[in-house]
């Protein structure tokens, strides 16, 4: 047995530091190994059109595997190993070579926007529906031939072109989605969920791992118990998600979560509230995520979050006897904090900044002290 | 109206989370005119006051909550009916007050709405 370089994919992004590979991203690879046995047979018929199939035993002996991962980076290792009958390069070798070559052309038509299809067929592009589907933004896997020293760079994006070239009119890939499940049939073992723009999403696999999440979402329906939905989703050519095939988890969010609700109230066109109603800008909302991210303690409860009808934003908190209420300027990040108790009708207030991160902790804490510990 | 009687408030989409209402939806907006519109509990069910409201008036709801006259008048607020835009229409009167005041008292009517709890939900 002879075990060749074949090729040494970079895999970067946030997941991939240390060099650890998720495990479910080595399944991208299962498929590339599929793709390059394919093209290597499609080029093989090129060459020899009188050919209807390539011979027998084409690929017999001859493999590719992982044999390493190269320390201090996420480069896994791929080598073709080659029976031991087989110890000069043989036709079929040197076919596998010229896939990986043409694999790593079409990758980077895609990257540079030339026509894909000059480099693969349209149904061998279909394999990439599956090869990088686990790629999450940010991420990308970098191809480069020893033999040619082309490189080319297999992200969300390109992946989502060559899926598109090719002859499918949708493709597939690993989305994450949250909503209300707003139907559960357990004879049929198929869910649906209302998304946040109102959006329903039919036909969800309920798998039997699942059932109680789903069932306590949908028990929940009307206290708007979401749920975390992370899956394999069919997308159409203008990106809209179509269905989920598959489902990895399902996982029940806490109804205060700031970033769903900031979400949600991104939705908001102007006139929400019956005609009235200022829209609330996107990016001065992103702030407040980031600030809560930052600045307010894990452990303390989180808030309501409202709009108000000029287009800011109100926290509050029901803690005991005593209303809480942080309502915030987004123009300035000056916030009205008040506490109401409402036996004594004591009150306090101040105006806090809260670009200072002071600011955050004093309320931190102050609702920690009325009570307001998360659980 | 009578100190036992209900008032119905009806609580807009956004103004909840969670099944929780915030202290806006117990304080009149500035087109309201210190005046926050409720309905008549007299007159008519919950239920089909959200009905009326949300077919009717065309109008977003989520649900309804409800306070007594009395626990209006706890804080200094009085309810009387306005029959001039529907019948079973009354108010609640914010007349006079200050926004701390409004917001103090949005906080009162807000937790004796809470304690309560829904009086009708959509479906």
């Amino acid at each position: 047995m002879t075990i060749k370089p074949f090729l040494r994919p970079r895999i970067t992004g946030a997941r991939f530091a240390g060099g650890a590979i998720p495990l479910e991203v080595l399944a991208d690879f299962a498929v590339l190994s599929e793709m390059i046995l394919e093209v290597a047979k499609w080029k093989y018929r090129e060459d020899n059109p009188s050919r209807q199939r390539v011979p027998r035993g084409f690929s017999e002996g001859i493999s590719l595997k992982l044999t390493g991962v190269e320390e201090g980076s996420s480069i896994p290792v791929i080598s073709l190993v080659v029976g031991s009958a087989l110890l000069i390069q043989t036709e079929s070798e040197q076919y596998f070579n010229a896939a990986r070559d043409t694999v790593i052309s079409a990758v980077a038509a895609a990257e540079q926007g030339t026509r894909i299809t000059d480099h693969l067929p349209e149904k061998l592009l279909g394999y990439f529906d599956r090869f990088g589907r686990n790629l999450a933004e940010g991420e990308a896997i970098e191809l480069e031939s020893a033999a040619t020293q082309q490189r080319a760079r297999l992200t969300k994006d390109t992946r989502r072109k060559l899926v598109l070239a090719s002859s499918a009119k949708h493709y597939t890939e690993e989305t994450s989605v949250y909503g209300l499940v707003h139907e559960f049939d357990q004879r049929a073992k198929t869910f649906q969920l209302t998304l946040p723009t109102g959006e329903i999403l039919k036909g969800i696999p309920a798998d039997s791992q699942h059932y109680d999440s789903i069932l306590e979402a949908h028990k929940e329906f009307r206290n708007q118990q979401r749920v975390r939905v992370t899956g394999v989703g069919r997308f159409d050519v203008f990106d809209k998600l179509l269905e989920i095939g598959s489902v990895e988890h399902v996982v029940p969010l806490d109804p205060l979560d700031v970033v769903v609700r900031i979400e949600e109230l991104k939705l908001l066109k102007r006139g929400w509230l019956d005609g009235k109603g200022e829209a609330i800008d996107s990016q001065k909302l992103d702030w407040v995520v980031e600030a809560f991210q930052n600045y307010y303690a894990d452990d303390a409860k989180l808030p309501y979050l409202f709009p108000t009808p000029e287009g800011h934003l109100l926290a509050e908190w029901s803690l005991g006897e005593n209303s809480v209420s942080l309502e915030i300027d987004l123009g300035t990040r000056i916030a009205d904090w008040h506490v109401l108790n409402l036996t004594s009708n004591d009150e306090e207030s101040k105006q806090l900044d809260l670009r200072k991160s002071d600011s955050w902790e004093l309320i931190s804490n102050a609702v920690k002290k009325m009570g307001g510990v998360s659980e | 109206m009578i100190d036992a009687t209900i008032v119905y408030r009806q609580i807009h989409p956004s103004f909840v989370q969670a099944g929780f209402p915030t202290s806006q939806a117990f304080r009149p907006t500035p087109k309201d005119e210190s005046k926050l519109s409720v309905y008549d509990g007299d007159q008519i069910t919950a239920e089909n006051a959200f009905q009326h409201y949300i077919n009717d008036l065309d109008l977003s709801s989520v649900g309804v909550m409800g306070l007594t006259v009395s626990e209006c008048l706890e804080e200094s607020l009085t309810v009387c009916s306005d029959p001039e835009p529907f019948r079973e229409h009354a108010v609640i009167d914010f007349s006079g007050l200050s926004d701390k005041d409004c917001r103090n008292k949005s906080k009162k009517l807000q937790s004796k709405a809470v304690h309560r709890g829904w009086l009708h939900r959509a479906s």
